[in-house]
């Protein structure tokens, strides 16, 4: 199974020997080797990597080395040696298998041209890019594989239709209000006062089934989501109280972790759908404006709760992250980027969580169950089952 | 399947052996490569290799493992290549 990769480092990724090469650009990173062995490497070409290798190896091999350096016509060989000789011995330098690869994150200052698109195109891995802040910037999607026509009429057709489309976007909110139900539950039943807070969002929780209008619906979610955010306090040890969400741009740890981690969710909601024939502009629960892939937010609006939020939890009451991971000097909060790599792998480790499956009887894990909820609503649209939207049992 | 993979090819092949597996599996070492493949990955690995080395001569080793949960891995020393996916 293909990987996620997350790129922190800066530097130039690029396409070398039908792979990915990811060349830093920075010492940022610690270097493990002796200073002789940086000091060639800063020069590196092909013959001088063969003489770095040699200070590491047997003595077979530095001799084989040296006949090299002798003979400047033996070229050929000279690159083989090369690629045996590993360039990930150099600290600056990673080789990424690119058929480990499924989609890619890229946080750092990367180079690339358009080679390497054409390459990504050709393997079909999307790639999306976060800014300085760690703000989501956007993605390339490459040209899609899996199309389909008929489907995409289909979802056009019940985005018109508005009880069709009402259909669809009250399953997404219920598919939201059960994790976000469920999150409180949980923790209720671990002691925290949310008798209240459960109380209030069962109440809007009616309100979904009674809403007759996409503007009804998306205010019952907004108010459920109140009263959840409202929750925070009690579940998360906090100093000071959490308020309320601010969003573009998050006001304090508690928001920028929201924003962040809802971020990763939508583009990894994203990479699930290229994957599927679903067109990911046309949405049902969110308005679909332009510019942006307004499907992701709506799939993703049902595994907020369950991924990004509990992660959220486990990071602030394992105190994994504090209030000394913000950067100080701008005006709004923006997490620092060994937080960022905290962040980055707790999510990618829950994603990865697996659950039994009880109709597939086999494990799936969340990756695959927004897969799964792709697929779900595919079917729905060509009119096999109806759609119902994830409700995690377990 | 997780899939620890080491070769000993001659010297006029090596380079090509060492390139083509670097499509698909992390480098740890000199001659050794790791990581997780499926089925239909495996079988491309091992089809493209057998076009590249000489089986009079040659000779690569495969470990296969049906999943990386139940590998133990343990280095001794440097770090050469690793294989995280948070870079």
């Amino acid at each position: 199974m293909a990987r996620s990769y997350y790129i922190f480092q800066s530097g130039r990724l690029r396409r070398k020997g039908n792979t990915l090469y990811l060349e830093g650009a920075d010492s940022a990173r610690p270097s493990g080797n002796e200073e002789v062995d940086g000091a060639v490497v800063e020069s590196a070409d092909a013959k001088e990597m063969v003489l770095q290798d040699g200070e590491g190896s047997s003595p077979a091999d530095a001799l084989e080395h040296e006949t090299r350096g002798e003979s400047e016509s033996m070229e050929y060989e000279d690159e083989d040696s090369f690629a045996q000789v590993s360039p990930t011995d150099s600290p600056q330098r990673r080789i990424i298998p690119i058929e480990d690869v499924a989609e890619i994150f890229l946080f750092g200052e990367i180079t690339l041209n358009t080679k390497l698109l054409n390459f990504f195109a050709q393997k079909a891995i999307p790639v999306h890019v976060f800014n300085y802040y760690g703000f989501y910037s956007g993605s390339y999607y490459p040209r899609e594989t899996n199309v389909s026509g008929h489907l995409l009429v289909k979802q056009v057709e019940h985005y018109t239709d508005m009880a069709k489309r009402l259909r669809i976007a009250r399953e997404f909110a219920r598919g939201a209000y059960h994790h976000l139900h469920r999150n409180l539950l949980y923790y209720r039943n671990r002691g925290k006062a949310l008798e209240d807070a459960v109380c209030a969002l069962e109440q809007e929780g009616e309100e979904i089934e009674r809403a007759d209008s996409i503007a009804a619906l998306m205010g019952a979610e907004g108010r459920m989501r109140e009263v959840y955010y409202r929750a925070f306090n009690e579940i998360l040890n906090l100093e000071t109280p959490f308020l309320k969400r601010v969003k573009r741009p998050p006001d304090n740890l508690i928001n920028a972790l929201i924003s962040f981690g809802n971020s990763l969710l939508y583009a990894a909601v994203l990479s699930q759908i290229y994957r599927t024939p679903l067109n990911p502009t046309i949405s049902y629960l969110h308005e679909p404006g332009t510019r942006r892939f307004s499907l992701a937010l709506d799939i993703a609006e049902i595994f907020k709760p369950m991924i990004v939020d509990k992660m959220i939890f486990a990071l602030i009451n394992r105190q994994m992250i504090g209030d000394d991971d913000l950067i100080p000097e701008v005006g709004f909060a923006a997490l620092k980027e060994r937080a960022r790599k905290v962040v980055v792998q707790e999510f990618e480790g829950r994603l990865q969580t697996t659950v039994k499956h009880r109709r597939l009887g086999r494990h799936v894990s969340y990756r695959g169950f927004i897969r799964l909820e792709c697929y779900k609503l595919v079917r729905h649209l060509l009119g096999i089952e109806p759609y119902q939207a994830l409700r995690a049992w377990w | 399947m997780y899939v620890v993979l080491v070769y000993d090819v001659e010297q006029e092949r090596v380079g090509k052996v060492c390139q083509f597996l670097r499509r698909y599996l992390h480098w740890v070492q000199n001659s050794a490569f790791e990581g997780e493949l499926s089925e239909a990955q495996l079988e491309r690995v091992k089809l493209g290799l057998k076009g590249l080395i000489d089986e009079e001569r040659d000779s690569i080793y495969l470990y296969i493992l049906r999943d990386a949960r139940w590998m133990r891995k343990e280095v001794i020393g440097r770090i050469k290549g690793d294989t995280e996916s948070v870079i």
